[in-house]
């Protein structure tokens, strides 16, 4: 009986044992894409070892696309357009994807996996991008939900971008968080410090990489981060400039004004910042500075719900109303929006019903 | 008890540090499958359908969305505010997608209940039947959610 036993215990564990060699030849053959090449925009040719998603193969080889969920595919950012050799398009990628973008063969690169020579097409900035590393120089409380820290560049030393742009800092792994995770912040300091960044992070309730800044993150601390990336920034022309946002989306319009208020410009320019009440206005002497050394900027706050303690004499409401105290001449008029989908979709609607052209409407939206 | 790998994977999103900080379990020890049938048992004998919490919970949401500066007074007793963070928040369960990071608070003056959501908890209730662990920073107990959104 216990021979019987025993017998068969170990025909069971030979052949398991045999099944998972073979799944171990198999994977070595059958899994092995050996040597790919990734064609970038016709111009440049990456040999690389298959097998990856297309996001971090890239990565691998200092290309970084933005991510904001480190291949998770569900922030949507990380979209290419792949000629070809990219596999059917996946259930995870179409929610991301619009009816166009899909004819127009655009992927999310971390859901595409590079098993055959691939062709794909990305913008020429994202050539700039680079992963930075950088030390903690300042921490400073502007609300209580909203930080502005500053850190000075290590590795490399020197960052070039435009006033708008934004990158993706990582979040290491601390307490209970077990995976470092990367999340788009707009810069607010002018790119005429090369040196340094500064950003503006709001609070996420239970969010992890802000919990990190808020909780955790200290002046002297080491961090990283990539970037540049985004297509929001100052048009080249002579248009007024109107520039409308709330909260933490006042970042990228400080890191424009002060980008301007260095080269002494007479464009003008109205900002317009929606808050809930007082204690959600920040950096207010900051723009009446500017309002002084810039003689066509001004600054509106307004506020939607001011409560008794405010004190508040000024503009109240929404936003949209106080447009006009600005806009002279429509047809010479550029807006930046940046902020909520709910506040970007009412303020487009409101422009474009005075006048001001879609295409003159620039934004950068939380979505 | 015994998971199927896609449970595994799902318990594994649910926990602390992995999709938000706090995670979706709280400190609840219970099995999530455990949690969403007292939930739905629960819901039964307040004689209300996931369906119908998940209508309500969209409606309020979508007009605290558009109101977007502040807080909104609907129904003459509910103020609902809602909050936009940027980025998107995915489904546990591994609904392919994002929902917005946003943050809803309704506020029901009438029994002074006030309550949190966001718009990945109205996909989880409404699919899933899932409202979250104790002590989870978004849980949503279906006796105290039935009276801030229908009382």
């Amino acid at each position: 009986m216990i021979t019987t036993i025993l017998t068969t215990i170990a025909i069971v564990g030979g052949m398991a044992g045999f099944l998972a060699l073979l799944l171990v030849v198999a994977e070595m053959f059958f899994a092995n894409y050996g040597e790919v090449i990734i064609d970038i925009n016709g111009k440049r040719k990456l040999k690389v070892k298959g097998g990856s998603s297309l996001l971090s193969t890239l990565n691998e080889n200092k290309i970084y696309l933005a991510s904001a969920c480190g291949g998770r595919g569900s922030c949507g950012f990380c979209k290419c357009k792949v000629r070809s050799g990219g596999g059917p398009l996946l259930p995870t990628e179409k929610p991301f994807l619009s009816p166009d973008e899909i004819k127009d063969n655009v992927r999310l690169s971390c859901q595409v996996k590079v098993k055959e020579d691939i062709a794909i097409i990305i913008p020429e900035e994202i050539f700039n991008v680079r992963q930075f590393a950088g030390v903690v120089s300042k921490i400073e409380d502007h609300t209580y939900d909203i930080k502005e820290l500053t850190i000075q560049l290590t590795q490399p030393t020197e960052i070039n971008f435009k006033a708008g742009q934004y990158v993706q800092l990582q979040s290491p792994r601390y307490g209970k968080i077990k995976q470092k995770v990367s999340r788009a912040y707009s810069i607010s300091s002018s790119p005429d410090h090369t040196d340094y960044i500064q950003l503006i992070i709001r609070r996420v309730p239970d969010g992890i990489c802000t919990t990190w800044v808020h909780d955790f993150l200290k002046e002297g601390d080491e961090v990283s981060f990539t970037g540049p990336f985004g297509d929001f920034f100052i048009q080249d022309t002579r248009a007024d400039m109107l520039f409308v946002a709330g909260g933490s989306g006042k970042a990228p319009i400080k890191a424009m004004l002060e980008y301007l208020d260095a080269r002494n410009s007479t464009r003008r320019m109205g900002y317009f910042f929606g808050a809930r009440s007082r204690k959600d206005l920040y950096l207010d002497d900051l723009f009446a500075t500017w309002e002084k050394s810039m003689r066509n900027f001004a600054y509106y706050p307004v506020l939607s719900q001011p409560t008794e303690q405010c004190e508040w004499d000024g503009r109240c409401g929404y936003v949209m109303p106080y447009f006009d105290e600005f806009i002279q001449d429509v047809n010479n008029t550029e807006a930046y929006l940046c902020g909520s989908p709910g506040m970007i979709a009412a303020v487009v609607k409101y422009l474009v019903s005075k006048g001001i052209p879609k295409e003159k409407i620039y934004f950068d939206s939380f979505a | 008890m015994k998971e199927t790998p896609q449970e595994k994977r799902i318990h594994e999103n649910m926990k602390a540090g992995v999709m938000c900080a706090k995670g979706f379990l709280g400190s609840d020890t219970r099995h999530f499958h455990e949690i969403i049938e007292t939930d739905a048992a629960h819901l039964q004998t307040l004689g209300y359908t996931r369906e119908e919490v998940a209508d309500r919970m969209q409606a309020l949401t979508n007009a605290a969305f558009e109101a977007f500066m502040g807080s909104i007074t609907l129904e003459e007793h509910l103020i609902v505010e809602y909050t936009s963070f940027r980025g998107k928040l995915t489904c546990p369960f591994a609904h392919p997608g994002g929902f917005r990071k946003g943050s809803v608070t309704l506020q029901n003056t009438r029994n002074n209940i006030t309550l949190c959501w966001t718009p990945l908890n109205i996909h989880m209730i409404r699919e899933h039947g899932f409202f979250e662990g104790h002590g989870s920073e978004h849980r949503l107990d279906p006796d105290i959610l039935i009276k801030a959104l229908f009382n």
